[in-house]
């Protein structure tokens, strides 16, 4: 088993000490600036990390990769990138230039397979194969602190031209301009202690207005999960979790989300943890210090009214809404 | 650009796919609006329909008709804070064919229904909302205004179908009323259990459902309360008056936890998780809120007519919709054949629903609402009735037993109901219900 | 000069699907077969494509014929050819791409999703890519389609054919990249909204022709299903607990000192459940001064 990590300006993405873990200690860095990773990477994690290989690639460009690691993965038989946007990128292309499956968000991969999860994370499928596979693992899924201790002692194999294969035949691949920095408009949610979040049992525009409202109120940031910014009710920068922002509060409480793996990879771990849900049996009521089953819409509105910051007749709105449920 | 059609169907609820479907078959062209994503989609889940009226139009709807139990079982029950007393009706005649009621689902009947229109020729469009009438110069209804872009649909009569707010009926000035009494809230769980699990917690067979309609046990607030059993589901729910949820400040999810919690409740409901939580306006009035049937170029049909009939031990809004949309189809068809499509032209709607079940039962039940609505029947009769049964089969030995009149006439002081008032609702019931 | 052609691809699935908490199943809600925020948004980057550069707008599922009417939906809007190349919708991604391939040989741009609602892997785009040989853009979340041409790719019919887009890195990073012709590119569903049919064009959708290929299998080995089960985190490994005595090491292990987590949720009504909230909050000193979780107690 080896691990493909892709690295940008020296920088690793998020799940890589993960991935490496997963590959039981062997890793291509694979990009530009991979000494400084390696580096960074024996450093995180010194006890896990047996062999990296440095392949500098350049800047990013999954065709072009794809097609150089080949012949240095085509002895591996298990390879595994971490489930980030650049790691699910580039593991189709590999996977296609060895002719191999690819078993795609994973939590768990083993030697003859992989545990995938589907539908948005509330479902796990183990999948078997007969022989080798390119497999991709979200991040969250493993703590690597703790890997047994490496048994082979750590090689930095230099960068070198064999590694690599190149047949010189173009591959197309679109051009990075620049890598922009995490929006300055979520700044606050990647350093604050205290996030409010709702998902898509909270409601939309109104629900999310009121979120912000008393989020201000008790000091805390705003944030939402995938589908509610892909509903674009906010904007993506206000998406926790493993392909958004991710963060590291103290407080979490948690509005109408079910709690998806690829959400609650993005939360770290909070000291405490409230869940407002109608489904007592999901994975962030399992989570939570506080569980409360109540309506999350409601249950906001009551807040926001316990806070001072509206006032009306609850009762009086419900009935008086329109006759239909939406 | 605008379209063209004999007859635009606006909702494809019951009462609009009977419509379309009727006039479809006559060979008109018609267009069946629907502004959720497919029809159902936005309508509560889970309840009883009787489909007598289906039996002439679709003789095959009992075995395509997506249906989740035959009802067997019909329990009507009367509940105090800690009591309950019911009278529980089984009928095995109703668990084979012809049969009597059955639950369903909304979005899958729904769906059924307007894909039936279809198949007969009817053009079902989703995601559309109409927004209002077209009207010529002299008022007439010449069409809809739907929110697509390019969405004027002209047509020689509109069926408004588009439920309890009857927003295309007030426009038309067919209605004026907005009285909130003529309203109540009907609120719906959908608790999820297993199918076998639902059989032997309500002692049913297979395939076989049971409808529980109950009166009290809504917190003091006038209404009542519901508990059907769909395939693996159970909806629980309640109805409640509009004007006692605002005065007594509670909220009606409050008052369904209360209800699902109620001893002679749980042991049904419990440990189902919630699927589905709704919450919807029930015409309540009958006769009293009914619209004018028919304007010049347009029809109303369903609740948004105020069809439904919700008499307390009675909840059926499906069927009266269905006969009513198919009446309103069906005189269309008749008015454009003669090419007077004039308030005059459709009168034939009403006659049809004079000479059937529709208006008949509206006419024979108009005081129902009121009197199951009123302080007596909600309160101080189920606590009567609960006392004095309770007081029979408490068993005081050695102090002898008391005649049952005896006893019934000291609960009656008890619950401080004079006998003129017992005396008058139980003919007001007798006329009602005879 | 040839028209530029634009491509959209659709997954065709049931979006509401219940799964079981307790073995996995899902069951889907065949009322909710459509497509997601992103494939829409997909059609539509297509259809503004040829808005910007002229040209025709294909879209292509691939699936069984139940996925036709959702079909439909794309030419009501605008899309000017349908294609559906019948095949089943659970194979691998790749063998997918592969059938699908052969008939976006001619497209110059093809849209996509960025990932599926049941699959979700957002590999079919990559794989598309790979099979046509052309460059890829993925997980898009910003398109500037009127801003100064980007570079033409090297066998794009024109060179006018490119633009600049922001694509999503993790930790919250951001890329800004220049896409030339041909190429494959996902977007997110927030990156806009498909727009809203003409009632004549829905009228006149529902008898769009569409064009049905066959599709067959791949050559890769297909990975088979050995069991099913709901979302459960993955056992984790903890540190060796610290503390100088067995009796400390043990309480550290099991988390005796650590605040508990609830073993069960409580059923309130919503002004319970924010009382609650607030003395929660409050007991945790996460109130800011002034606000006090005793005093919501209080309250009415
Ligand atoms: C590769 C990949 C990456 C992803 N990355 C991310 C990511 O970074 N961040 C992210 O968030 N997601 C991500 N997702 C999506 C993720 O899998 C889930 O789909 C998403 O997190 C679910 O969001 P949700 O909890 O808001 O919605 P749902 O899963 O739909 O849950 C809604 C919840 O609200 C509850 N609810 C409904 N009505 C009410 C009500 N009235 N009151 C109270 N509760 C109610 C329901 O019981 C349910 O638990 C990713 C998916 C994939 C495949
Ligand atoms: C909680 C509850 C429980 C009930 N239980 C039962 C029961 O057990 N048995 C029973 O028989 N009845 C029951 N009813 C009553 C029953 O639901 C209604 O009487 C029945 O649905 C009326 O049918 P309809 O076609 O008139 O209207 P609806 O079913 O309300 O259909 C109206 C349709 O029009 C659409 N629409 C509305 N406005 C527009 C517009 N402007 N443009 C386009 N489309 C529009 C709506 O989306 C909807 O699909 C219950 C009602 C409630 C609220
Ligand atoms: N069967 C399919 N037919 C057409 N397009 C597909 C299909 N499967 C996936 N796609 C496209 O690829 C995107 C990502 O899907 P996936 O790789 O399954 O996560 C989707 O949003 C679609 O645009």
């Amino acid at each position: 088993m080896i691990a493909v990590v892709p690295v940008r300006a020296g920088e690793l993405p998020v799940g890589a000490a993960e991935a490496v873990a997963e590959a039981g200690g062997n890793v291509v860095l694979a990009g530009d600036g991979t000494d400084a990773a390696a580096e960074a990477l024996t450093s995180e994690a010194p006890l896990l990390v047996r062999q990296v290989v440095c392949a500098e690639l350049g800047s990013y460009a999954p065709a072009a990769w794809a097609r150089r690691l080949s012949r240095r993965l085509d002895a591996e038989d298990v390879v595994i990138l971490p489930a980030v946007p650049d790691g699910r990128d580039l593991a189709p292309r590999i996977a296609a230039s060895l002719g191999r499956p690819l078993l795609a968000g994973a939590q768990e991969i083993r030697p003859a397979g992989a545990v995938v999860l589907r539908w948005g994370g509330l479902q796990l499928v183990e999948l078997t194969v007969e022989g080798p596979f390119v497999a991709t693992l979200l991040p969250g899924s493993r703590s690597v602190a703790a890997a047994p201790s490496g048994l082979v002692p750590i090689s930095l194999a230099p960068a070198d031209e064999t590694e690599t294969s190149d047949d010189g035949a173009a591959c197309a691949d679109a051009m990075s301009l620049e890598v922009l920095a995490p929006d300055p408009a979520a700044v606050d949610l990647a350093e604050a202690a205290k996030i409010i979040a709702g998902g898509a049992g909270l409601g939309s525009h109104d629900e999310f207005a009121t979120l912000a409202r008393v989020a201000e109120a008790i000091g805390a940031s705003v944030g939402a999960t995938r589908v509610v910014t892909d509903g674009g009710i906010l904007g993506h920068a206000r998406q926790i979790g493993t392909t958004g922002a991710t963060v590291r509060p103290r407080l979490y409480v948690a509005l109408g989300i079910s709690g998806a793996a690829q959400h609650v990879g993005g939360i770290g771990e909070p000291l405490h943890v409230v869940s407002v849900n109608l489904d007592a049996s999901c994975p962030m009521m399992a989570m939570a210090d506080l569980a409360v089953v109540s309506d999350a819409a409601a249950t906001l509105e009551a807040l926001a009214d316990l806070l001072g910051l509206r006032d009306g007749a609850l009762v009086g709105e419900h009935a008086s809404a329109e006759g239909d449920d939406d | 650009m605008t379209e063209r059609f004999d007859v635009v169907v606006v909702g494809a609820g019951p009462a609009g796919s009977m419509a379309a479907l009727t006039l479809a078959r006559a060979g008109r062209s018609v267009c069946l609006l629907e502004r959720g994503p497919f029809p159902g989609s936005k309508n509560l889940y889970g309840g009883v329909i009787y489909g007598r009226v289906l039996d002439e139009i679709l003789p095959r709807w009992i075995d395509e008709a997506p249906i989740e139990r035959w009802v067997t079982r019909r329990v009507t029950m009367v509940l105090t804070e800690t009591q309950s007393l019911a009278v529980d009706f089984r009928s095995s005649a109703w668990g084979a064919k012809p049969y009597n009621g059955a639950t369903a689902l909304r979005p899958e009947f729904d769906s059924w229904l307007a894909s039936e229109a279809e198949k007969a020729g009817a053009v079902l469009v989703c995601s559309t909302t109409a927004t209002g009438l077209l009207l010529d110069e002299r008022g007439r209804t010449t069409g809809v205004r739907t929110d697509r872009p390019g969405g004027d649909i002209e047509a020689g009569v509109v069926i408004a179908c588009d439920g309890v707010n009857a927003f295309l009926a007030k426009q038309a000035g067919l209605t004026s009323t907005e009285d909130p009494s003529h309203y109540t809230l009907g609120v719906k769980e959908v608790l999820a259990l297993a199918p076998d699990e639902i059989e032997r917690r309500f002692g049913l067979e297979p395939g076989e459902g049971a409808d529980f309609e109950v009166i009290g046990g809504t917190g003091g607030i006038a209404g009542g309360g519901f508990l059907y059993t769909n395939r693996e589901t159970v909806s629980v729910g309640l109805v409640l008056s509009i004007e006692g949820l605002s005065r007594s400040e509670t909220r009606p999810e409050q008052l369904l936890a209360e209800f699902k919690s109620h001893p002679a409740i749980r042991p049904l409901v419990a440990g189902g998780d919630v699927v589905e939580y709704g919450a919807h306006l029930i015409p309540e009035a009958g006769l009293a809120m009914m619209p004018r049937l028919a304007g010049d170029g347009i029809l109303v049909a369903g609740d948004a007519a105020g069809m439904c009939l919700a008499a307390g031990i009675w909840l059926e809004g499906v069927n009266f919709a269905m006969a009513s949309g198919a009446a309103a189809g069906e005189a269309a068809a008749e008015a454009l054949e003669r090419g007077d499509t004039s308030a005059g032209g459709l009168r034939g709607y009403r006659k049809r629903l004079e000479a059937n079940f529709v208006l008949a039962d509206h006419r024979r039940l108009k005081r129902a609402p009121h009197l199951v609505l009123s302080d007596r029947m909600q309160h101080q009769y189920p606590q009567l009735v609960c006392n004095l049964v309770e007081e029979i089969f408490t068993v005081r030995n050695p102090s002898p037993k008391q005649g049952i009149v005896a006893q019934a006439r000291q609960e009656r002081r008890k619950a401080g109901v004079r006998l003129r008032d017992l005396a008058r609702d139980g003919w007001s019931a007798w006329r009602t219900f005879r | 000069m040839r028209r530029p052609l634009f491509a959209a691809c659709w997954k065709v699935v049931e979006l509401r699907s219940s799964i079981d908490p307790l073995t996995g199943e899902v069951t889907p809600d065949h009322l909710s077969l459509g497509v997601s925020r992103s494939d829409e948004a997909a059609l539509e980057w297509a259809l503004r494509s040829a808005a910007r550069w002229g040209g025709g707008v294909r879209l292509v599922t691939a699936g069984s014929a139940k996925t036709e009417a959702a079909l439909r939906q794309g030419a009501a809007v605008g899309a000017t050819e349908l294609l559906r190349v019948d095949l089943p919708i659970d194979w691998p991604s790749d063998w997918i791409a592969r059938a699908v391939a052969p008939h976006l040989a001619d497209a110059d741009l093809v849209w996509c999703g960025d990932m599926s609602t049941d699959r979700g892997s957002g590999a079919f785009p990559a794989y598309l890519a790979a099979e046509l040989g052309i460059s890829q853009a993925l997980g898009l979340i910003g398109v500037e389609l009127n801003g100064p041409d980007g570079p033409a790719g090297s066998d794009g019919p024109d060179k006018g054919l490119g633009f600049e887009a922001l694509r999503r890195l993790d930790g919250g990073r951001r890329e800004r990249l220049s896409i030339g012709a041909r190429a494959v590119l996902s977007c997110e569903g927030a990156t806009t909204r498909l727009r809203r049919a003409s009632l004549d064009g829905v009228l006149v959708a529902r008898d769009a022709p569409i064009a049905v290929r066959v599709g067959s299998r791949g050559t890769t080995v297909a990975p088979a299903v050995a069991s099913i089960a709901p979302f459960r985190p993955r056992a984790r490994v903890v540190e060796p607990p610290a503390g100088p005595t067995a009796r400390e090491r043990i309480r550290s292990l099991t988390g005796a000192d650590a605040a508990g987590r609830t073993a069960r949720a409580i059923t309130l009504n919503p002004r319970e459940a924010a009382v609650a909230i607030l003395e929660a909050l409050g007991s945790w000193g996460e109130l800011p001064a002034g606000l006090s979780g005793e005093r919501a107690g209080d309250l009415p």
